[in-house]
């Protein structure tokens, strides 16, 4: 609780900011520190802290799995806010309000990781998605920045009439918007389910891979990442897409039972589109923003094995994964957009007048092809092996890895054209700090491929 | 035939056809107001329910605030049939395979649906949605969603002003 009430309150904080101070840099100093309190305040509700008791009549349940996820979301936070900061700034005017929408975004991000009804689900959703839309459209004279606006906002606002549809027949069904009251008999181990409750739940399932961009519902994705502004494609496809995974899985961990037999194939036909199209697109892509895009989605194909295999091993997986996918992306697109050429050719030769900056850029990209001693080796090992104890899905194991392997390819285009080819590459100034940054969140994602077991331990303590 | 029923059936009649002149009508300002008759019907259908605020709500904000919002949009964007953009035909068929899909999985929903079947609606004689008890249930039970939704405005308000101010 104390998460969401903190940054609600620093969203309006963040807004009379921008009257008390002009300069721009102090209001990014602002939102750290903001930032920062946040991540004690959340940290002290793990451990039984309460700034202030709140009954929630049991709408919300605050347990270890979401707190964690909210203090790693919120450091993420923190570390893009260090990084890209300067990039925030850059985008227009309204400093202040960028930072204010910010805050919302993780407001809404803690009512995903604890709530405990469709009802404060619908809420998450939508005060997560409506600041994202906004944010898409920030960059007022670019056409691009309007139009992805505008097509996030139609079809998010049409996922949503889905959701609600869902939410409506599921109520109906079960009379009830709590999660986990399922009609099951227990006489005879009979599984018997309203058909109600079934199509209502399908049709959850369908928006809610539409939020996390899962195929075939992602096409909005390439566009959207491709036409927001750089800083904002960063939060979106880090931040916000593990925040939807979140949600996916405390949804469905309990109502795996009413789809029977039939939810595996369906979550197996998804997970393989997804890894299918966002790998084999990505190959063809000369831009490395869209190549990001369709990266992600990729991504987001290796983060639904956590809710196929459905256990314990799948929720520490998914922890790791969100940390390593996070942190690694949030890198690369703080060097992308401090590119002036966003395509492969850009990057050319980056080695000789930017070392520093390549070699971080290339630890990122090796933990999100998911090369060993990164943390992005563990995160798809733990993914991995979780289907592996389910047992019987060998299959979809060996399909993911083939997958991996493709991946490789593009992301080793980006390190090659740093490396191996001759070029000027143009760049905006770069100061040392940000190179420091750089610096020591590629050995955090060394450390982390090292001995993943610091952000797994927190879990259990 | 009770007066209950001719009246569902009449509302359940005049909504669907409603709907599907929303869609047929080729000039968009008939759909919008064929959309406020669906509306109407389904203000008919919450009043036989016993719901009067939610009745009236209805009403006032979508037949009210938000179609003449949709009105005052395509008046000003010049929309009419002439330039409404030609689809492609794959596209057309793709849409009517996708939707006659989800369309079969609703009618055989409500065949199948046997626990559905023999019950029917509370009609006229629950007072649950009444605004005494509607407003109980929100200030109580629901009191946390009610006031976390303040913060969807805010950022609603802050987004639009970001978006539609001058720089």
């Amino acid at each position: 609780m104390n998460a969401i009430i903190l940054s609600a309150l620093l969203g309006v904080v963040m807004m009379f900011s921008g009257i008390i101070t002009k300069n721009k840099s102090n209001i990014t100093k602002i939102a750290a520190v903001g930032l920062f309190l946040l991540l004690v305040a959340n940290v002290l509700n793990t451990y039984g802290g309460y700034v202030v008791h709140v009954d929630t009549h049991s709408l919300l349940n605050f347990e270890k799995f979401g707190l964690f996820f909210n203090s790693i979301a919120i450091t993420a936070t923190l570390i893009y806010v260090l990084l890209s900061g300067k990039e925030i700034e850059n985008v227009g005017v309204n400093t202040a309000e960028y930072y204010a929408l910010i805050f919302f975004v993780l407001c809404g991000v803690s009512i995903l990781s604890s709530f405990n009804g469709l009802l404060m689900l619908f809420l998450g959703i939508e005060i997560m998605s409506i600041p994202l839309y906004i944010l898409t459209g920030t960059d007022k004279r670019n056409l691009k920045s309007n139009e992805a606006s505008l097509k996030y906002f139609l079809m998010g606002a049409f996922s949503t009439g889905i959701m609600l549809m869902g939410i409506a027949l599921v109520y109906g069904a079960t009379g009830t918007f709590a999660l986990g009251t399922t009609s099951i008999s227990p006489s005879a181990g009979v599984v018997k389910t309203s058909f109600l409750e079934v199509a209502g739940l399908l049709l959850l399932f369908v928006s809610m891979c539409f939020k996390v961009s899962a195929a075939p519902f992602h096409f909005w994705t390439p566009d959207v990442y491709d036409g927001a502004p750089g800083v904002f494609t960063s939060f979106m496809a880090t931040i916000v897409k593990a925040a939807g995974f979140i949600a996916f899985i405390r949804l469905f961990d309990t109502h795996t039972d009413v789809l029977g037999p039939t939810w595996k194939i369906l979550l197996a036909f998804v997970i393989i589109a997804t890894l299918l199209i966002g790998n084999i697109t990505a190959v063809f892509q000369q831009s490395v923003k869209r190549m990001l895009a369709y990266s992600s989605i990729a991504q987001a194909g290796f983060m639904l094995f956590a809710l196929y295999s459905n256990n314990d091993f799948a929720k520490e997986g998914i922890l790791l994964y969100a940390t390593a996918y996070s942190f690694a992306t949030i890198g690369i697109f703080a060097i992308l957009i401090k590119m002036k050429d966003y395509t492969f050719d850009g990057f050319n030769g980056l080695a000789k007048s930017q070392p520093v900056l390549a070699f971080a850029n290339t630890v990122f990209l090796l933990s999100l092809a998911g090369i060993p001693l990164t943390a992005g080796f563990f995160a798809k090992y733990y993914m991995l092996a979780s289907v592996v104890k389910t047992g019987g899905s060998l299959w979809l194991v060996i399909v993911a890895v083939v997958f991996a392997a493709i991946s490789v390819y593009y992301y080793f285009r980006v390190i090659q054209a740093m490396y191996f080819k001759e070029g000027e590459p143009e760049t905006t100034t770069i100061t040392t700090g940000f190179k420091t940054g750089l610096v020591l969140l590629a050995a955090l994602i060394i450390l982390l491929g090292i001995f993943p077991s610091i952000v797994l331990n927190y879990f259990y303590f | 035939m009770s007066t209950t029923e001719i009246l569902f059936f009449f509302l359940s009649a005049l909504a669907i056809f409603s709907a599907i002149m929303v869609l047929v009508s080729k000039n968009p300002v008939h759909s919008v107001l064929w959309l406020i008759a669906v509306f109407f019907a389904i203000s008919g259908h919450y009043i036989l329910l016993n719901a009067q605020f939610l009745a009236i709500v209805n009403l006032i904000v979508y037949a009210g605030a938000i179609m003449v919002l949709f009105l005052f949009v395509i008046m000003l964007m010049n929309l009419n049939a002439e330039t409404e953009p030609q689809k492609h035909v794959w596209m057309k068929l793709a849409g009517a395979v996708s939707g006659g899909c989800f369309l079969m999985v609703l009618v055989s929903l409500v065949r199948q649906a046997t626990d559905m079947q023999h019950k029917t609606a509370l009609m006229k004689d629950g007072n649950i949605g009444l605004i005494k008890n509607l407003g109980k249930a929100l200030f109580s039970d629901y009191v946390v969603p009610f006031e976390i939704s303040s913060v969807l405005f805010l950022s609603a308000m802050v987004g639009a002003v970001v978006i539609g101010k001058k720089e």
